[in-house]
């Protein structure tokens, strides 16, 4: 009984602790536009300014371009949803194929996709763009969309899901059943799978939001952009960050922190929705026999 | 069910298998092996200074290694891999392990809570991480100024390496506690129960029934860990955009790569790092691999 209380104490404090570390830059991060630059510098590090404030940068910000942040934004949503379903419909089907329907060279394909998960991005990079640039596609949106749908790590994180956790006698039954093997994946495996399918497809829906050096790197023209390069090119072209802003362009740090809030409010509000699928993974267990 | 009837199923199973596979494939050729694969001609491929471009096996791959930058860049990022590595898997580990035990609405808002920092990105993390480690305009600068120098600055070589890993794991850890949470919630919960009625407690639990039955998710972890610590990149280029001067623009070995390509232009020697660097990670993970029997476990 002692251990028991001494156990969740230890955890709560443990949880406190790391709420305080990977909480505190996030709070900092959300008073930040409440302030002005001024305020920034020499009021107490997470003291809130005022609304007012907040109207001012998002002003400035929505201002710059005549509303361009929209463009940005919109890009950013089309080119992850496109990509993100276009990654999930290749990456489900293969991790579940390679962990149960094995082949030959199956075991080379997961080595493989392995190694390309490893591959230095910067390595990547410069031949992706001969390859577009060959096709024709630079500067479209499909130059950052086809290379998103390329998705090793939802390929390993389904295979690692199905070896581990859905019993190969449900597809034997099944299979006896009569059932096809599409069939199965879709009606047995599918359902049984969805924590996983979920948490991938969250981390799909990050990695194609966040990514920069490709869309940095095969779009040049700025209405083309994503939210994630037009704010880096809009940063450094104002040297709003780690230098004098010495044009007259009204970005400045609070304005880049109110950005920073409006580009990781989608991923947020997509962890809280995705939070109640990630630990429903109850049912694999089961359902055998 | 005769002989050949079943023969017909597996085949019947192999094809299909291909089928599930083939749209990934595709990807995979396109966007992963045949882009890499440009990168490892163009390592052989040697930019001159006049004249045109020739061929040599081994000139790009000489200049890089006796590159005086690289024994320097080599060293930070073994000592940040030191300090990184480490403290991430521990606090991962630990994390994850401790939402597990009991999932509580606590439990749930840390996890969430954890994920957050790693959702910042590009010039919104330069912003966030340069205001951080400023001892004048910091939360935590009251604790930052007991390492501070004569200047007044937090930054140098000394405390460069734990900036960077407490960026790191920062943004890191959270997204892996996910991964890790996952993976300890799809164990089936009658193996738990029934470890527990045979008397084990939560740390028996931990060790002796979960780490095991999760181990393919930690060499998973441990692989894709290690090679980010090698390639570390964006941490060490937001802090030196941030402080101009402090610190080296070609910290980290990866960090070389991107400056031989677009300082010199010169793609062949940045290729030929990237492969080196690919070939220390890929080592790696076969060893890892080897050590946890990580494709065995499919045949049980």
């Amino acid at each position: 009984m002692l251990s028991l209380r001494a156990g969740r104490l230890g955890r709560n404090i443990l949880f406190i602790a790391a709420i305080l570390f990977f909480g505190v830059p996030i709070i900092w991060l959300l008073l930040a536009p409440t302030k002005s630059l001024n305020q920034l510098d020499f009021n107490f590090p997470l003291s809130f300014g005022s609304f007012g404030q907040i109207g001012i940068a998002a002003n400035n910000l929505f201002g710059y371009g005549g509303g361009l942040i929209w463009t940005w934004m919109l890009n950013s949503v089309w080119y992850t949803v496109l990509s993100v379903v276009l990654a999930l419909v290749t990456s489900v089907p293969a991790g579940y194929a390679l962990a149960k329907l094995p082949f030959r060279g199956s075991n080379t394909i997961l080595f493989v996709t392995l190694v390309t998960m490893i591959v230095p991005a910067a390595a990547l990079i410069l031949p992706l763009y001969l390859e577009m640039s060959a096709v024709g596609l630079t500067n479209t949106p499909w130059s950052v969309i086809l290379p998103l749908t390329f998705y090793p790590f939802g390929v390993y994180m389904i295979y690692l899901f199905t070896i581990n956790s859905i019993p190969s006698s449900i597809i034997e039954a099944a299979r006896l059943d009569g059932a096809s093997e599409f069939g199965i994946m879709m009606r047995i495996f599918l359902p049984l799978a969805r924590p996983a399918v979920v948490m991938i497809a969250f981390f799909a829906i990050v990695g194609s939001w966040n990514s920069f050096f490709l869309p940095f790197i095969m779009l040049t023209s700025q209405n083309l952009a994503t939210l994630q390069t037009g704010l880096q090119i809009l940063v450094s072209s104002t040297g709003a960050i780690g230098g004098g802003n010495l044009s007259n362009i009204p970005i400045r740090a609070p304005e880049v922190a109110l950005a920073a809030i409006i580009s990781i409010l989608p991923i947020l509000l997509v962890f809280i929705f995705a939070q109640r699928y990630l630990a429903a993974g109850q049912s694999a267990g089961a359902e055998k026999g | 069910m005769t002989t050949s009837n079943s023969g017909v199923r597996r085949r019947l199973r192999r094809t299909s298998g291909w089928g599930f596979v083939a749209p990934y494939l595709v990807l995979l050729v396109a966007f992963g092996v045949a882009p890499a694969l440009y990168g490892l001609y163009q390592a052989f491929i040697v930019t001159s200074v006049v004249g045109p471009s020739t061929f040599s096996l081994t000139q790009n791959f000489s200049d890089v290694l006796t590159d005086y930058r690289l024994p320097g860049a080599s060293l930070n990022v073994l000592l940040y891999l030191l300090a990184w590595l480490p403290a991430l898997l521990v606090i991962v580990f630990g994390l994850a392990l401790a939402i597990d035990a009991k999932r509580t609405k606590f439990a749930a808002l840390t996890r969430f809570v954890t994920y957050v920092p790693g959702a910042v990105t590009g010039a919104a993390a330069a912003l966030l991480w340069l205001f951080m480690f400023s001892p004048q305009v910091s939360p935590i600068g009251g604790f930052l100024r007991l390492f501070t120098d004569k200047s007044g600055s937090f930054l140098s070589d000394q405390t460069f390496p734990i900036v960077l890993s407490v960026m790191g794991i920062a943004a890191g850890a959270g997204g892996w506690i996910v991964v890790l949470y996952g993976a300890l919630t799809a164990i089936p919960k009658d193996v738990l129960e029934s470890a527990t009625l045979d008397g084990a407690n939560a740390w028996h639990l931990v060790w002796h029934i979960k780490l095991p039955l999760i181990r393919s998710y930690v060499a998973f972890i441990l692989i894709v860990s290690i090679a980010q610590g090698f390639q570390v990149f964006v941490e060490p280029t937001v802090i030196s955009a941030g402080a101009p001067g402090q610190v080296s623009r070609t910290w980290s070995i990866n960090q070389l790569v991107y400056s031989y390509a677009t300082d010199n232009s010169n793609y062949g020697r940045a290729a030929a790092l990237a492969i080196l660097l690919l070939i220390v990670c890929v080592a790696l993970a076969v060893f890892i691999i080897r050590k946890t029997k990580f494709y065995s476990i499919g045949d049980r």
